[in-house]
């Protein structure tokens, strides 16, 4: 797997589990870079603080033994891209250096997308030492849902619009990469609830349609449930008359919890569980030993 | 079916503030991070504008399209639509409507206005490009938001409208939008595009344009977006106009702005960030709402023996029912704790607690007792 795309609505955990496969993968022994799409004014960078990192930019720096991040921004992918495409360097630094060429290009229809995109592909390409490629896996933290999707709906989109010349020979390279499996995958992150799930649902559905494959689901913030099923059916229907204890707002959970569970499998994507700490505010997803089965090196490749 | 989770709401005996904002503000814009509950909260605040006698309008750009599950109003709607669910009864002026905004509607109600004549605006909307442009132009949905909530603050038509923003990033964007837009619409952007640029040095940055552009295209594709963009041009200064305008109205003391947000360190972390770009862009944050939060315990007793005639599974479960009762109490101190914070950073705003709904909303009674609980007893 060289790219794995991390994806699902705002407020899931999204950030910290992309902190969390990134640190799994490095463990096993890969060289990671971990990447977070930078919006244009962001001030601060949520990926850098799960990963403890002060000073995120637009070239990679390192973490960790193995693990790197990067913001991804589309500029840097623009001026990429005009490097390939244009004759000379010097004419891609006289387009970027235009103030109405970038504004363009950073707002008109889908060519910030194109440019992340194409960033993203240009890390991937990196070479280190040698012939090997200096990443061995890209984790992506992708916007939240909505956005997640304009990504992979970008490449298409373009096509559409463009007859054809360099910018779609370069989408088509985009597509090939997103679309074969072995190389692209997405995980969906979402939380044990009814709403998040459906809307996980739909997403899943879209990411299939555009054709990447769907590596897993994470259900995030799974609350502990310490009854057996006999037990929770007991006190879940001795609430219905008596809702007043506390105690039982967590029962709720636990009930939404298992229908959630439900729903989530049998999409053909792995389900995977982190569970919520009870007493603390921390996000369990930072402990990557939780996700480390997952990635080991034997089902990354 | 019941839930164990569906709980009898606490109301505020009193007034919240909120509650004046209700009464009297035009426009009230709630924006938060994702998953928060933004839009249940925009539904509830409208629900209350129109117990309170106001005729008011809920917008949503949630592409996810939650409120009209929560509303039960019809999810494709080229209009807002007035709803008369059963069992909602609305005193004299009281009106609700909702409407989920459909960008390309907006977009072409907008490029019809604007046109100098029908010919040019049909010349727009039948070029090859607009259906992609229009679906596809960077802050178009925020531009979108601005530009409904703008259409309909403005046409007298509403008391209150309430507008639920797209999660936070973006919605900074949507606050941003009509500089954003109006970026792509500069004309010295423009200006390259078209088919005799100025003197001088545009025209040499025309040229180089021209070049770049030829050549990473093909030149059919230059010619064409030239084209529309030209056709599109007589609408550039009314545009900005409006993008001004939207502006004025969104730092007036007509509008206000709330922020929505769960207990959660990460939607906590966005509601403290959020409320510090609202201050840079000079936007009037009026309070916070903790949703989701477990601040409530009144009327809540800790478990004790199981009833009588328990099974032995419930007495087994009320034997492991006190560790989380625990629980509740730690999160029930820190959502007040929280609330405190809250309060304490943004001097001179509110903060108020809604308490976790569980599954949602799914009725009408559930949205107007939610909505007491944000404006207090009337």
């Amino acid at each position: 797997m060289r790219a794995i795309l991390v994806t699902g609505k705002g407020g899931v955990g999204k950030t910290t589990v992309t902190a969390a496969i990134a640190r799994a993968i490095s463990a096993s022994g890969k060289r990671v870079l971990a990447g977070e799409v930078a919006a244009v004014g962001d001030s601060v960078s949520p990926l850098g603080l799960a990963l403890g990192v002060s000073n995120a930019g637009l070239s990679p720096v390192p973490v960790a033994e193995g693990l790197d991040m990067v913001l991804l921004d589309s500029a840097s992918g623009h001026r990429a891209f005009l490097g390939d495409v244009l004759p000379l360097r010097m004419l891609a630094d006289a387009a970027m250096s235009s103030e109405a060429i970038r504004r363009f290009l950073s707002t008109a229809p889908a060519f910030p997308e194109m440019g992340t995109l194409y960033r993203m592909l240009e890390l991937m390409r990196l070479r280190g030492k040698g012939q090997a490629y200096a990443y061995d896996t890209l984790v992506i933290d992708l916007p939240a849902t909505g956005h997640a999707l304009a990504l992979a709906q970008i490449p298409g989109a373009l096509l559409e619009i463009l007859p054809g010349g360099p910018i779609v020979d370069a989408v088509k390279e985009g597509l090939v990469t997103l679309h074969d499996p072995e190389k692209t995958g997405a995980i969906v992150v979402t939380l044990p609830e009814a709403l998040p799930v459906s809307e996980s649902l739909e997403l899943l559905d879209g990411i299939v349609k555009h054709g990447i494959a769907a590596r897993g689901i994470v259900l995030n913030r799974v609350p502990t449930n310490p009854f057996t099923a006999a037990e929770l059916d007991a006190v879940a229907a001795h609430f219905e008359s008596a809702p007043s204890l506390l105690g039982s707002r967590h029962t709720g959970r636990i009930v939404r919890a298992n229908e959630a569970r439900a729903r989530l499998v049998g999409h053909g994507a792995p389900l995977l569980e982190l569970p919520e700490l009870p007493f603390d505010d921390h996000d369990p997803a930072s402990h990557p030993s939780l996700l480390a089965p997952h990635f080991s090196p034997r089902s990354s490749t | 079916m019941k839930r164990p989770s569906d709980f009898p709401i606490p109301i505020p005996t009193v007034p919240t503030h909120l509650a004046r904002l209700v009464r009297t503000k035009k426009v009230i814009v709630v924006c938060g991070a994702g998953g928060v509950g933004k839009t249940t909260t925009s539904a509830a605040i409208g629900m209350a504008g129109a117990l309170f006698g106001r005729k008011t309008l809920v917008l949503t750009i949630d592409p996810a399209r939650r409120l009209a599950e929560a509303m039960g109003i019809p999810a494709v709607a080229k209009a807002p639509t007035v709803l008369s669910p059963a069992g909602l009864s609305l005193p004299p002026g009281g009106e609700l409507s909702a409407w989920m905004l459909d960008p390309a509607v907006v977009f072409e109600t907008m490029i019809r206005s604007l046109s100098e004549t029908p010919e040019k605006a049909n010349r727009v909307l039948e070029s090859r490009l607009y259906g992609h442009v229009s679906k596809l132009i960077a802050g178009m949905q925020e531009y979108t938001a601005a530009e409904g909530l703008y259409g309909f603050a403005s046409s007298g038509h509403y008391d209150l409208v309430v507008l639920d923003t797209p999660p936070s990033r973006n919605a900074l964007e949507f606050l941003e939008a009509p500089r954003k837009l109006s970026g792509f619409l500069d004309e010295r952007v423009v200006s390259l595009f078209m088919p005799k640029g100025g003197g001088g040095l545009l025209r040499a940055a025309s040229s180089l344009v021209s070049k770049v552009f030829t050549r990473i295209f093909g030149a059919g594709f230059f010619d064409e977006l030239r084209e529309f963009v030209g056709a599109f041009s007589g609408m550039f200064g009314a545009m900005r106009e409006h993008a001004v305008n939207v502006r004025e109205l969104l730092t007036s003391s007509d509008a206000g702005f709330v922020l929505v947000t769960s207990p959660e360190p990460s939607a906590l972390a966005e509601t403290r960030f959020f409320r510090g770009r609202m201050l840079e862009l000079g936007v009037p944050l009026e309070g916070t709402i903790l949703n989701r939060s477990y601040a409530y315990t009144r009327g809540l007793v800790r478990p004790g023996d199981p009833p009588a005639g328990a099974s032995h599974d419930l007495a087994a479960a009320f034997r492991k029912l006190g560790p989380l009762a625990d629980l509740e109490l730690h999160r029930a101190e820190r959502d007040r704790r929280l609330l405190a914070d809250l309060l304490r950073e943004a001097e001179g705003t509110f903060a108020i607690a809604t308490p976790h709904l569980g599954n949602g909303l799914s009725d009408v009674a559930g949205l107007v007792a939610l909505s007491e609980t944000l404006v207090g007893e009337p």
